[in-house]
């Protein structure tokens, strides 16, 4: 390109202000520097969010198929909490329905051999396993054999609870509750 | 007013050359924006755009005095340039002399357009505007002086019509100057001490004479028309039948009318002239350096 300069001779502005000098270009350079970093630090965090997004998503899906397994396996230890309370109050009741041959044993041996029982009932409470309702009847006995009953019981650690004798002729009808002492 | 300067820093434009900035060539001072390039003649007025990659594009001419014609092309204009800045070439009412030890240096041009009296001294008029052109091997200068009223006329118009001036400037003195520029860039310069150079543009005429590396003679006559060919021819003879045997003749012109170009081409030819005439070389010596 030619170095020639044409001429110039319009009237002179005087409104013009001096050019800003070269060094002063580092301001919008820096300007557009910071932008630049500004939009790369902008867009990585972004990105970032995006990915934090999916993971917690995928958590959150972990999380959801967590918590249902943890309803089943909990709905499921529900079940066996109530089996083993129906279980433990098996076993309770099992624990107190004692062995009522004992008792019949020790009941024929107390009374003399010249007393016979027509009638001997054990029935054991459904709720209460331990006590038993004892209801005997004594053919020509006396209040005498009644109190052997008794004692042979408390042997077997039972305790009569609210007895009751009639007499029927030569039969005495015997009922108590036998409830034993741990 | 603020947000302005932040947008101008931001967009470098604050660093960039103001439009009206003599010191910097017009295609850097307009690098990326559309200018509009005006030649005033005395009858009749023509534009050519330059568009944003720096190529010329539409252009026209219209007959009429500028305060005529301006108005009714207003419109035009503006859209041929961003800003309306515009390059203003004025091919009447000047003349071009000859001067001798003139004051040079860095700040002498810039001189001449603020405080002329200073580098001209008791030469200075102060109803004109000043040019100068120095030789580069001697002490000889051409001085251009325009009316005044004439360049404040015209930049009056075309603030009236919405257009900025981002330069004015003679379309003859400026063909000279690109053509002597030319000439002492080449390798001619070194071996011809002579030359004589003619100029023609859109009516008006100089010539140029060199003789022993020094500038003898300039003859200069604005605002003949095109129709002048004799009259020209009168001026142009005398000037060439004085240069010694062998000197370059160089001739160098633009303007709307061809038939002024060809019709001086053909009586310059029987000289042995050299036609440095190129496509629009006014257009490119204004609108590019």
């Amino acid at each position: 390109m030619s170095s020639y300069l044409c001429h110039d001779f319009k009237t002179p502005r005087t409104d013009t202000s001096k050019r800003l000098p070269e060094s002063f270009k580092a301001v919008p350079v820096l300007f557009y520097l910071a932008l630049l970093v500004g939009t790369y630090f902008m867009t990585m965090d972004w990105m970032a969010y995006k990915r934090a997004q999916t993971v917690k998503a995928q958590a959150d899906t972990t999380r959801e198929e967590h918590e249902k397994a943890s309803s089943k396996m909990r709905a499921q230890k529900e079940i066996l909490d109530a089996e083993t309370k129906k279980a433990e109050a098996v076993a309770k009741w099992m624990e107190g329905a004692r062995n009522l041959q004992p008792i019949s044993v020790a009941i024929a041996r107390a009374v003399p051999p010249e007393v016979t029982l027509s009638n001997l009932t054990l029935e054991r409470s459904d709720q209460v396993p331990s006590n038993l309702a004892l209801s005997v009847n004594i053919n020509g006995g006396t209040a005498a054999e009644v109190a052997m009953i008794e004692a042979s019981l408390a042997r077997l650690q039972y305790r009569s609870y609210s007895p009751q004798q009639s007499k029927n002729g030569s039969v005495i009808e015997y009922r108590s509750t036998l409830v034993r002492q741990e | 007013m603020l947000l302005d300067e932040i947008k101008s820093v931001l967009t470098f434009a604050a660093f960039k050359p103001e439009a009206d900035d003599a010191t910097v060539s017009w295609s850097k001072r307009f690098e990326g924006r559309k200018t509009l390039l005006l030649n005033v003649g005395r009858n009749q007025t023509s534009w050519r755009g330059i568009n944003r990659k720096g190529r010329f594009e539409a252009g026209g001419v219209m007959e009429g005095e500028f305060s005529e014609v301006a108005p009714q092309r207003a419109e035009e204009w503006r859209d041929l340039c961003d800003g309306g800045w515009c390059v203003v070439s004025i091919n009447n009412r000047f003349i071009v002399s000859l001067e001798n030890n003139m004051l040079r240096g860095d700040n002498s041009v810039h001189l001449l357009r603020t405080n002329p009296r200073a580098v001209l001294g008791p030469k200075y008029d102060r109803g004109k505007r000043y040019a100068v052109c120095h030789h580069q091997a001697s002490t000889g200068s051409m001085l251009l002086a325009c009316e005044e009223s004439m360049v404040k006329g015209t930049e009056d118009v075309l603030k009236a019509v919405g257009l900025r001036p981002g330069r004015v400037c003679c379309g003859l003195f400026a063909l000279l100057e690109s053509a002597l520029h030319q000439f002492h860039e080449s390798q001619a310069a070194e071996a011809a001490q002579n030359l004589v150079l003619i100029a023609a543009c859109e009516g008006s005429i100089a010539v140029l004479v060199q003789q022993d590396g020094q500038w003898r003679e300039l003859r200069c006559r604005s605002g003949l028309g095109p129709d002048a060919v004799e009259t020209s021819l009168q001026i142009i003879s005398p000037l060439i039948q004085k240069a010694p045997q062998g000197c370059p003749i160089q001739f160098v012109a633009d303007g709307q009318d061809v038939k002024f170009h060809d019709d001086l081409l053909v009586h310059l030819q029987k000289f042995g002239v050299t036609d440095l005439t190129q496509e629009d070389l006014l257009w490119r010596t204004i609108g590019v350096n």
